[in-house]
């Protein structure tokens, strides 16, 4: 039997959301929100377009301040300064965040400079292994295709290595090989203790690595439960 | 006059009154200034309008300070005030000095330190204005516009110095300490008259600007029922 | 302040390395520059006398004019892929974002002396004592600190806006006013000669704007990155 309410014993939430709305000018992007996941959870975020997954990801991940409510990150608020936020979080985002007019062992060494992590070149060029872009560390990330660019990314959420993943589309652009790649990537994370937040419309894969899920429609969780679970309520809804 | 009326106007009506009594002692009643003679008479509006030009801008400086610190939209708005109050102020100001200065001088404009060091902050702040106009978003909108108004002021004191090294040749104008006493009083009762004029009118279109967010607000909508599946 | 540091390093090492990736864009901007040095004469000349008083005036508007289009490509490639986005999430301090970028802008602004300083000379006449040299680039490169700070400010404000081309030199240009009348004159001292000893007053004065700008940067830039 649990205790509802012993919270005290309970260890913090990867993070917590309580009633977050989010505004655009006019448009609530994202409206009484409650949310939470555990350490070592795996969260589908899904939903049609514009539903509001890119904007929970990104206030997730402090770029965003809520409009209203409550958000935790392991039992801390967002203060004035994102900076101490941001260091427990990654986000693989739409955008690449990549410049285009580097090599990708330039990236690469650029964050791993900044996050104060091995530069020896040895080292990068395991970073790159990883991602299946060993042969292509000496270009320059300009000729990349869109999956090419998407394993760089991929390279930097790995070097990241933060406590709470945070993946916009993951699967989007890659190659099955690829795909195979961050399915065992999130299993390995989950086995490591992290959180995993996975926002896509892949939900064959991300209902099948997925603990929890979670069903946004314009802006509003219209159901929650077992990811095995969503092939049948979108059923359902549709 | 009911009272609403009252609590809302009462700073407007307190400039009026002012400004009537400033400007016909300053026309009627003052003494002609010897050297200058009947043209003298535009410093009881002059000096009170540079005054209240720096005044209004040093008011846009603080609300935007407290704007970036608090992230409250009163602050803001209150900067929207300030700044617009302090421009239109400013423009007059130029205008009072062109009309002066081709009284006294002879030209319309006279690279003058006080001139030109309010026609840069003139400029400044409609910079800052416009910045205003084109950025999207409350949030943004309102940090951009602090951080611009905060930059430009600091500018002041430097451009003054500057322009007053750059025409070192050219002798500082006269100060209030060198009016006769029978003038102090039109200047006074102006200066007072305009920044009652200054606060009613920023204190106006900060609930304009206030007003004005809150109709474009859409409200939070209603909680979205939650779909429901029965156990198979 | 160590992080900072060394963030600010890493940056800057990074904004270079792009900066001379894209050489297309700085030859750009120094013939842009140079440009303007001939229109100047066009609109003075042909009286050499007049080119020749005028000669310091006209280095300081060309070096204006090229930086509002050399701060404003700065943050283009930031917004791009939303590198910048990126990068603040690593997580990097503000501040190390903005002096990076203040240092790239500066240097690459001090890169345009010799050229258009040498073309000045060719074509307004003026001579540059050799004794003067080391003065002329020191304020010339003060000037360009002065137009950097508040310019990379000014451009990460107006880099995601519409009409960013005309918003950057609407609020940069009244602003810099004391940097563009100090330089003018110190230059003008350095060109033709300094008998009264003014020019270090001048310097000071830049000096002075660079500090309150470069403190004043730093301390604002998060404010105006963050979307909030």
């Amino acid at each position: 039997m649990k205790v509802a309410n012993d919270r005290s014993e309970a260890p913090a939430a990867a993070f917590r959301a309580r009633d977050l709305s989010r505004r655009y000018g006019q448009k609530w992007a994202l409206a009484h929100l409650d949310l939470e996941a555990q350490r070592g959870e795996v969260l589908l975020v899904a939903g049609p377009n514009g539903s509001g997954k890119t904007t929970l990801l990104r206030l997730l991940a402090g770029l965003l301040r809520p409009t209203s409510g409550e958000l935790e990150q392991f039992g801390r608020k967002l203060a004035s300064d994102p900076f101490g936020w941001r260091r427990n979080v990654s986000l693989l985002s739409h955008a690449s965040y990549l410049y285009e007019p580097l090599t990708a062992i330039e990236t690469v060494r650029l964050w791993a400079r900044l996050l104060g992590r091995s530069t020896a070149a040895p080292d990068l060029r395991a970073r790159l292994a990883e991602v299946g872009l060993e042969q292509d560390a000496d270009n320059l990330v300009n000729g990349f295709s869109a999956g090419m660019q998407k394993r760089l990314t991929f390279a930097r959420v790995r070097l990241e290595d933060s406590a709470l993943v945070l993946l916009d589309e993951p699967f989007a652009a890659l190659d099955t090989a690829g795909q195979e790649l961050v399915t065992n990537w999130i299993a390995a994370d989950r086995k490591a203790g992290k959180t995993v937040v996975i926002a896509s419309h892949n939900l064959e894969r991300a209902a099948r690595i997925a603990d929890h899920a979670v069903l946004l429609s314009r802006g509003q969780k219209t159901w929650q439960g077992a990811a095995r679970e969503l092939p049948n309520v979108l059923a359902r809804v549709s | 006059m009911n009272s609403r009326f009252l609590r809302d106007h009462w700073a407007g009506l307190v400039a009026v009154a002012l400004l009537v009594a400033g400007c016909y002692i300053g026309l009627f009643v003052a003494p002609a200034e010897r050297h200058m003679g009947q043209v003298q008479r535009i410093m009881y509006v002059h000096v009170p309008t540079a005054w209240n030009a720096l005044l209004c801008f040093t008011c846009a400086f603080v609300a935007a300070i407290g704007s970036l610190w608090t992230g409250r939209e009163r602050w803001d708005a209150t900067l929207v005030g300030a700044a617009e109050a302090g421009i239109v102020l400013n423009g007059l100001l130029l205008v009072q000095g062109s009309l002066w200065g081709r009284a006294t001088w002879g030209v319309w404009w006279d690279w003058d330190v006080r001139l030109t060091t309010s026609l840069i902050l003139l400029l400044l702040f409609i910079g800052v204005l416009s910045l205003r106009s084109f950025a999207a978003g409350t949030e943004r909108r309102a940090s951009l516009t602090a951080v611009a108004a905060i930059v430009a002021y600091v500018d002041v004191p430097l451009v003054y110095f500057c322009v007053r090294w750059w025409r070192s040749l050219h002798q500082i104008q006269s100060s209030p300490a060198t009016v006769d006493p029978a003038m102090v009083l039109p200047l006074r009762l102006n200066a007072f008259g305009l920044m009652f004029a200054a606060v009613w009118f920023i204190v106006r279109r900060a609930r304009l600007e206030l007003a004005r967010r809150r109709g474009g607000e859409t409200a939070l909508p209603e909680r979205a029922k939650m779909i429901e599946v029965p156990h198979a | 302040m160590s992080e900072l540091r060394s963030q600010t390093l890493t940056l800057l090492a990074k904004d270079l390395r792009l900066e001379w990736r894209a050489k297309a864009r700085l030859v750009a901007v120094a013939v842009f520059g140079l440009l303007s040095l001939v229109v100047f004469s066009i609109a003075v000349g042909p009286d050499s006398k007049a080119l020749t008083a005028g000669a310091a005036g006209f280095l300081v508007i060309a070096l204006l004019l090229s930086s509002t289009l050399a701060l404003a490509e700065s943050f283009r490639i930031e917004h791009e892929r939303r590198a910048l986005e990126g990068i603040l999430l690593l997580p990097v301090r503000p501040g190390a974002i903005f002096y990076s970028k203040a240092v790239a802008n500066t240097l690459s602004l001090a890169m345009l002396a010799p050229g258009l300083s040498l073309f000045g000379v060719v074509l307004y006449g003026v001579e540059l004592q050799p004794a003067n040299v080391v003065n002329f680039f020191a304020i010339w490169f003060l000037a360009a600190a002065g137009l950097s700070a508040p310019g990379t400010l000014y451009a990460a404000m107006t880099s995601q806006l519409r009409s960013r081309d005309v918003l950057l030199p609407l609020l940069l240009f009244p602003l810099v006013v004391p940097v563009l009348m100090a330089s003018c004159k110190a230059l003008a001292l350095a060109l033709t000669g300094d008998p009264m000893r003014q020019m270090q007053s001048w310097a000071l004065l830049l000096l002075c704007f660079d500090l309150i700008y470069w403190s004043l940067g730093g301390i604002l830039f998060p404010f105006v990155i963050e979307e909030g």
